[in-house]
């Protein structure tokens, strides 16, 4: 009875597993397709708007928050220490490197993974996907790559004016607020954060981007019928993307420091 | 079973109709919906598919302009077989038809001009737009809309709405038209709207019209041929005399909308309604 249930479980998993790589895979044809093809720009101009334009807010202040607790939390350990005057290199690497982009990935899963899956679910249950494919047109070109192009290309954006407003509010805090000197604050940052550091926080929000978007779609194209199913869709969605947002983040910090270990030190040398 | 009841048996199982299912089973996970149907679809007449609400009306209309794929069967469109090709090939072929959905699936966030030049945008070229705005209002004319263009879904009634669905249907000037329950939800006046609507399209545009309802009022006004379904198979198939004088006591029941004996017992069964309701004072005694 228990083998059985899991078996089925795990036959079940594998061949969601091969759905959802299948789709990924059609979607990165599709969005391919019509980044070539000017007739679907307007499409994906009208994803830009409400995917990266209305987002701007939310990143903005999520990490200007993210700046200013890093500076409140960091500043004690490093005034015992006598260290206070590099809380800038601590706050701005952090934020550029990690905290910045994975917590503006997140902020973003939640707010355009849900309505992405929302919008797309709800399509789906009043068989609206199923008019797209009637007509004879294929819905993952005219739906899912539309998205999956303007979170790819907005994401990095927005990872930058989370950047921004992180370094902007950590300086706040930590000179304004505690009295940190300003120059040495800006010396030490600029000795310690380099422009690998800041590339490849941006690098991260195209696979982000990437990820949430997919999988978004992914979920909202495959939603149950009812409101329960849109409803459990949407959490679905966002609890994979959030899953996959950090697993990424993992990978990439393994593949980037291998990569700068073994071609970035050699610049130096040139 | 011989039949011996008037009216015309139109079955044509292996007959070279437009569309053409063979041996067609559906399956979903275990069940069964769809029990080796095999049927032709006849160019330029109206087919009604009767059935009681699960029989697998629904899931054997999208069969026919392959939104589902058989589990096993064959389906051929004008003599290809089209259930073996992939999305890309099957969207050049759905070009041919035109699906009015239950609930018209008009896109909320476009609006009736939208909606209706969508499939126009996806399949032609568009050299002037003026043509395209003509073209929106004579088919929103032919559905008795024209004004609406500037409309949005969620300001039309369920009527309209069905109308402008069907006014998309027919953009691209289908030969083949599938209506899905095109009067369920809508009172009897705006009904007989749409039965006149699908009467006109056959008589205008000379389509291939398969419509599926459990509306006899409405099958009976625009059948050339009936076909009933129950529990995934065709119980009965001919036109509309020989579906009215059937013999088979399911078919009789369902286009009389009488309940059978066999249903009466089980409501006879499950208790009374005295015994199946709480009153508020059963709970008040607990307290």
């Amino acid at each position: 009875m228990i083998i059985g249930t899991v078996g089925a479980k795990t036959i079940e998993g594998v061949n969601n597993m091969g759905r959802f790589a299948r789709f990924a895979w059609q979607s990165m044809i599709a969005s391919f397709r019509s980044s070539i093809s000017p007739c679907t720009y307007p499409l994906i101009w009208t994803q830009m708007n409400i995917i990266g334009v209305r987002s701007v807010p939310v990143v903005m202040i999520t990490g200007a928050f993210v700046g200013m607790t890093l500076a409140v939390q960091a500043y004690d350990q490093l005034a015992g220490m006598g260290l206070e005057e590099h809380l800038g290199v601590l706050i701005n690497i952090s934020v550029v490197k990690e905290l910045g982009p994975v917590l503006a990935a997140v902020m973003l899963a939640g707010r355009i993974g849900g309505a992405l899956t929302a919008e797309l679910g709800t399509m789906n249950v009043t068989e609206q996907i199923d008019a797209v494919r009637s007509m004879g047109t294929d819905p993952v070109r005219y739906l899912a790559a539309p998205r999956v192009l303007a979170c790819l290309l907005l994401t990095p954006v927005l990872i930058i004016y989370a950047d921004l407003m992180g370094i902007i509010g950590g300086y706040f805090v930590s000179v304004v607020q505690l009295g940190i000197n300003s120059r040495a604050y800006w010396d030490f940052s600029a000795s310690g954060v380099e422009l690998w550091d800041v590339s490849i926080g941006i690098i991260k929000g195209l696979f982000f981007g990437v990820a949430i978007a997919v999988i978004s779609c992914y979920k909202g194209f495959t939603c149950k019928e009812g409101a329960h199913g849109v409803g459990q869709a949407c959490t679905e969605a966002f609890v994979a993307s959030f899953i996959s947002i950090l697993a990424l983040d993992f990978a990439l910090a393994v593949i980037f420091k291998a990569i700068y270990n073994t071609f970035w030190q050699i610049k130096s040398l040139v | 079973m011989k039949q011996q009841n008037k009216g015309k048996n139109t079955n044509t199982k292996n007959g070279d109709g437009i569309i053409v299912l063979k041996n067609v089973i559906k399956k979903f996970s275990a069940k069964i919906v769809l029990e080796n149907i095999s049927l032709a679809i006849e160019k330029g007449k109206t087919t009604v598919v009767i059935g009681p609400s699960g029989c697998g009306k629904t899931v054997l209309i999208k069969h026919l302009i392959l939104l589902l794929r058989p589990t096993s069967g064959e389906v051929y469109f004008k003599g290809q077989r089209i259930d073996n090709l992939n999305e890309g090939q099957l969207n050049q072929i759905r070009t041919h038809y035109g699906f009015l959905f239950q609930g018209g699936a008009l896109f909320d966030s476009l609006s009736v001009t939208e909606n209706i030049t969508f499939p126009i945008r996806q399949h032609c070229e568009i050299p002037d737009w003026n043509q395209v705005g003509e073209l929106v209002k004579s088919k929103l004319a032919m559905v008795g809309l024209d004004g609406f263009q500037n409309y949005y879904p969620a300001n039309l009634s369920g009527g309209q709405r069905k109308r402008v669905a069907l006014a998309r249907a027919i953009a691209l000037n289908p030969e083949v038209i599938l209506y899905d329950e095109p009067t369920t939800g809508l009172d009897p006046i705006r009904s007989d709207v749409i039965n006149e609507l699908i009467l006109k399209l056959q008589r205008e545009l000379n389509v291939t019209s398969v419509v599926v309802t459990h509306d006899m009022t409405s099958a009976y006004k625009v059948a050339d041929r009936i076909i009933m379904l129950h529990k995934g198979k065709i119980i009965a198939d001919g036109d509309a005399d020989f579906i009215r004088n059937h013999p088979h006591p399911i078919v009789q029941h369902f286009i009389k909308g009488q309940v059978s004996d066999d249903d009466l017992a089980v409501l006879r069964m499950s208790g009374t309604m005295s015994q199946a309701q709480f009153l508020p004072r059963d709970f008040e005694q607990d307290l």
